[in-house]
């Protein structure tokens, strides 16, 4: 079974993150959910930008960023 | 679109965005984008961005953490951008004419009134809003950074800052950085501005060799490494220790971004795929 890394990815119109390990709960998006398994009709929900124009990112959180990402 | 031109000799890589080849837009305040732009009915944004924001992805994917380097004009009084959210991005602007009225949301929140030579930088970090407006009779000339953040989900945070154009000439001058007096920003990035006259040469030492530099000539014209450079032209250089630039004209206006090369993999994959182009 291959378990390829959870990916990161932002928004480039507003910088909306999306973390496949987090999900976004509060948008029906489990824990989990990988990015390849979202619709591309999918929007980010903070400013309309379409999914094929998120960047994916290797970048840290900071503290406490975790849970307020989850919460977004 | 951004019809670089590509250059890889023995030591440095480099590529030049001449001035028609950033890609340019006229965002006008009405229909859908009314709720967004602001000054309906006759506000318009003019916008020239070097790496192809419109598109976001579709040109040159930016520069190390560099994604927008846009120059926009706000026309007409009451222009502007509505309040709207941002997570992450490190915003910066640099105001150049008119005046910027900046609200936004971060710490206490605050109105912020920036003219000519001033300049702020907004950390989003974890989300903040804000609010664009020229509310001024005269246009607004601003020139805006979006920078990937150090971190995901920092605390939002804002600075703003003033550059002298008329003590600070013939100088270097870091505007966004770690030097004394420049705005603080977390990331491994600065920002300086070069207000120059005719027959000056200026090297500038980059931090180390997996720092790149992308040079914009607002005004005025230079030659850099090679290259001469005319109002709006800009080049990137990287994979060298240093670059020189030497002023060409009096009252030339020159931003140099500093930035750390992330990402390198993906920007030579695009440059690949545009070779000849």
């Amino acid at each position: 079974m291959t378990t390829e890394p959870l990916k990161r990815l932002m928004c480039l119109g507003c910088g909306f993150s999306y973390d496949e390990a987090l999900g976004l709960p509060e948008h029906g998006l489990a824990p989990g959910t990988r990015w390849a398994d979202i619709p591309e009709s999918w929007v980010c929900p903070d400013c309309g930008t379409p999914k094929h124009m998120f960047e994916m990112v290797v970048i840290g959180y900071a503290a406490g960023g975790p849970e307020l990402a989850q919460k977004a | 679109m951004n019809d670089a031109a590509m250059n890889d000799t023995a030591m440095n890589s480099t590529f030049v965005i001449r001035s028609a080849e950033r890609g340019h837009q006229m965002l006008k305040s009405d229909g859908s984008r009314a709720s967004y732009l602001a000054g309906h009915p006759d506000a318009f944004i003019t916008r020239a961005s070097s790496f192809n924001f419109n598109q976001y992805q579709s040109g040159r994917p930016g520069f190390g953490t560099v994604r927008v380097f846009g120059e926009e004009v706000f026309h007409g009084s009451g222009c502007g951008y509505n309040m709207h959210p941002h997570h992450n991005f490190v915003i910066c602007a640099f105001v150049f004419a008119g005046e910027l009225t900046h609200l936004n949301t971060a710490g206490a929140g605050m109105v912020d009134r920036l003219q000519a030579g001033d300049y702020y930088v907004f950390s989003a970090g974890s989300g903040g809003k804000h609010c664009e407006l020229s509310v001024t009779p005269e246009d607004m000339h601003v020139i805006y950074l979006w920078l990937l953040p150090e971190q995901l989900y920092m605390p939002p945070t804002y600075h703003r800052g003033h550059f002298d154009f008329r003590k600070r000439r013939n100088e270097v001058v870091q505007l966004v950085g770690e030097a004394d007096g420049a705005l603080p920003i977390q990331q491994d990035l600065s920002v300086s501005r070069l207000m120059g006259d005719a027959g000056n040469r200026f090297p500038y030492q980059l931090r180390t060799l997996s720092h790149g530099a992308y040079v914009f000539v607002r005004e005025g014209s230079i030659r850099c490494c090679g290259t001469e450079l005319g109002p709006r032209d800009s080049k990137g250089v990287w994979n060298t220790e240093s670059i020189e630039i030497e002023v060409l004209e009096d009252d030339s206006d020159v931003l140099i971004v500093e930035t750390i090369m992330i990402d390198d993999a993906k920007i030579k994959a695009w440059e690949s795929e545009h070779v000849g182009h």
